[in-house]
């Protein structure tokens, strides 16, 4: 049977300017879709675009090429990554006059 | 009928009671070890009462394979995956209430379904802060800590012990035990009035806490110092054993075993508190960290055996 996790990486977190989820190890998962949950987007044209990146160390980041849609209102998103080594994480930077969101991250693992 | 009872290889790190709980390789997966959150009982999923210490924002568990950016993988002590806890980057002064997210706590949630009598927890485990700067950063861990949280016919209790790793940048190394001091639950609760924690319960994070490393919910262990083996770089992790003996029928506490060192702990007692609604037989085994500063710190659990007489 495949091994499975899914974890509340970020809960109900409020960011500005920009967003980076907690580090998370995932090397013995072939697959993961990161969930981006957003219950509150406040300001004007408040807009998040969002990546999924990778690290060697869990310290140093680098964009793997997965985004997300750029997101504009409330709602539910994901995004897949099949290929990674140990580290995971997704970025994001928000944009508009004082622009807010109320987030979560949620990480599902496949061996 | 006689039964014949082969155990795992592993299990000969581990000096368990008669009958084995949970034998919990992480090799194998989570084993229903899970991430502490609060209750989402009030309107649109949200927590129905305010509490002072935000529960929300603890840091998440993984499973790891405890790689480091110069080391490379350290794998665990049997195999290559631990359960990881690992806390934000945010703490506040030892005094005040734990910051969100300054810590991280593993919980299993069980029920008992044997006579009262010895319980024991036992784990072999790691630690370190995150090397996201130059230097050695002991004093970044501020404790960590085992312990069940159980409820009989007549009390609910937390029952275990914390390792005072450092306060306020200061090492302290001093091992301590689950037992309250006789404030009330407003006090317990840092001052809110109707917090769903009751006087004695969650320690980890309720229970005002003073510049010596003491607090309203632990109780240093006489001759408690221990040095721990650390190593000499943040990078290096050792594997240690830790052994928690206690007696249900009595509630009280027996032993504590760190690494070959045996604190005799019979007739100490841990706070009795009046019971939950609904939770009636809750015997959960958990574990925490906390950190010390503003960065993460982790640490491993390579295995737990739960056992019992």
């Amino acid at each position: 049977m495949r091994h499975f996790h899914a974890s509340a990486v970020e809960r109900r977190k409020y960011f500005k300017g920009t967003m980076s989820s907690h580090p998370m190890e995932a090397g013995w998962a072939g697959e993961a879709i990161f969930f981006l949950i957003i219950e509150e987007l406040k300001g004007k044209d408040a807009r998040l675009n969002a990546c999924v990146e990778i690290s060697a160390d869990g310290i140093n980041w680098i964009k793997e090429g997965s985004v997300f849609p750029a997101i504009d209102q409330p709602g539910h998103y994901f995004c897949k990554v099949s290929h990674f080594g140990n580290w995971l994480r997704v970025h994001g930077e928000i944009t508009g006059q004082d622009a807010e969101i109320k987030a979560s991250v949620h990480l599902h693992l496949k061996a | 009928m006689e039964h014949v009872i082969a155990l795992d290889a592993g299990m000969n790190k581990y000096q368990p009671l008669k009958k084995i709980i949970c034998y919990d390789d992480f090799d194998k997966g989570l084993n229903g070890w899970m991430d502490l959150h609060p209750n989402y009982v009030g309107k649109d999923f949200n927590t129905l009462r305010y509490s002072h210490v935000d529960k929300t924002q603890w840091g998440p568990l993984m499973l790891s394979s405890a790689s480091f950016r110069l080391a490379g993988t350290h794998g665990s002590m049997d195999g290559t995956y631990s359960l990881k806890l690992s806390t934000r980057q945010a703490a506040n002064p030892y005094t005040e209430a734990p910051a969100p997210g300054s810590l991280s706590h593993g919980i299993k949630r069980l029920t008992t379904h044997l006579p009262k009598g010895l319980r024991q927890y036992e784990m072999w485990y790691a630690y370190t802060p995150e090397q996201d700067r130059q230097g050695l950063s002991e004093q970044a861990m501020r404790a960590f800590g085992i312990f069940f949280d159980i409820q009989d016919d007549e009390y609910r209790y937390f029952i275990g012990a914390r390792y005072l790793n450092a306060v306020n940048g200061e090492m302290v190394r001093r091992w301590q035990i689950f037992k309250a001091k006789e404030v009330t639950d407003v006090e317990w609760a840092y001052g809110v009035e109707n917090d769903w924690c009751k006087m004695g319960i969650d320690a980890m994070w309720y229970g005002k806490r003073y510049a010596d490393g003491s607090t309203d919910g632990f109780e240093f262990i006489p001759d408690g110092y221990q040095d721990l083996c650390y190593n000499e770089s943040d990078d290096k992790i050792n594997w240690s054993y830790l052994r928690l003996l206690i007696d249900t029928e009595k509630r009280e506490y027996v032993e504590l075993q760190s690494g070959s060192k045996i604190f005799d702990l019979r007739g100490m007692k841990p706070t009795l508190t009046a019971p939950y609604a609904r939770i009636k037989g809750l015997f959960n085994p958990s574990m925490w960290v906390e950190n010390d500063t503003d960065r993460r710190v982790f640490f491993y659990a390579d295995s737990v055996v739960i056992s019992g007489e």
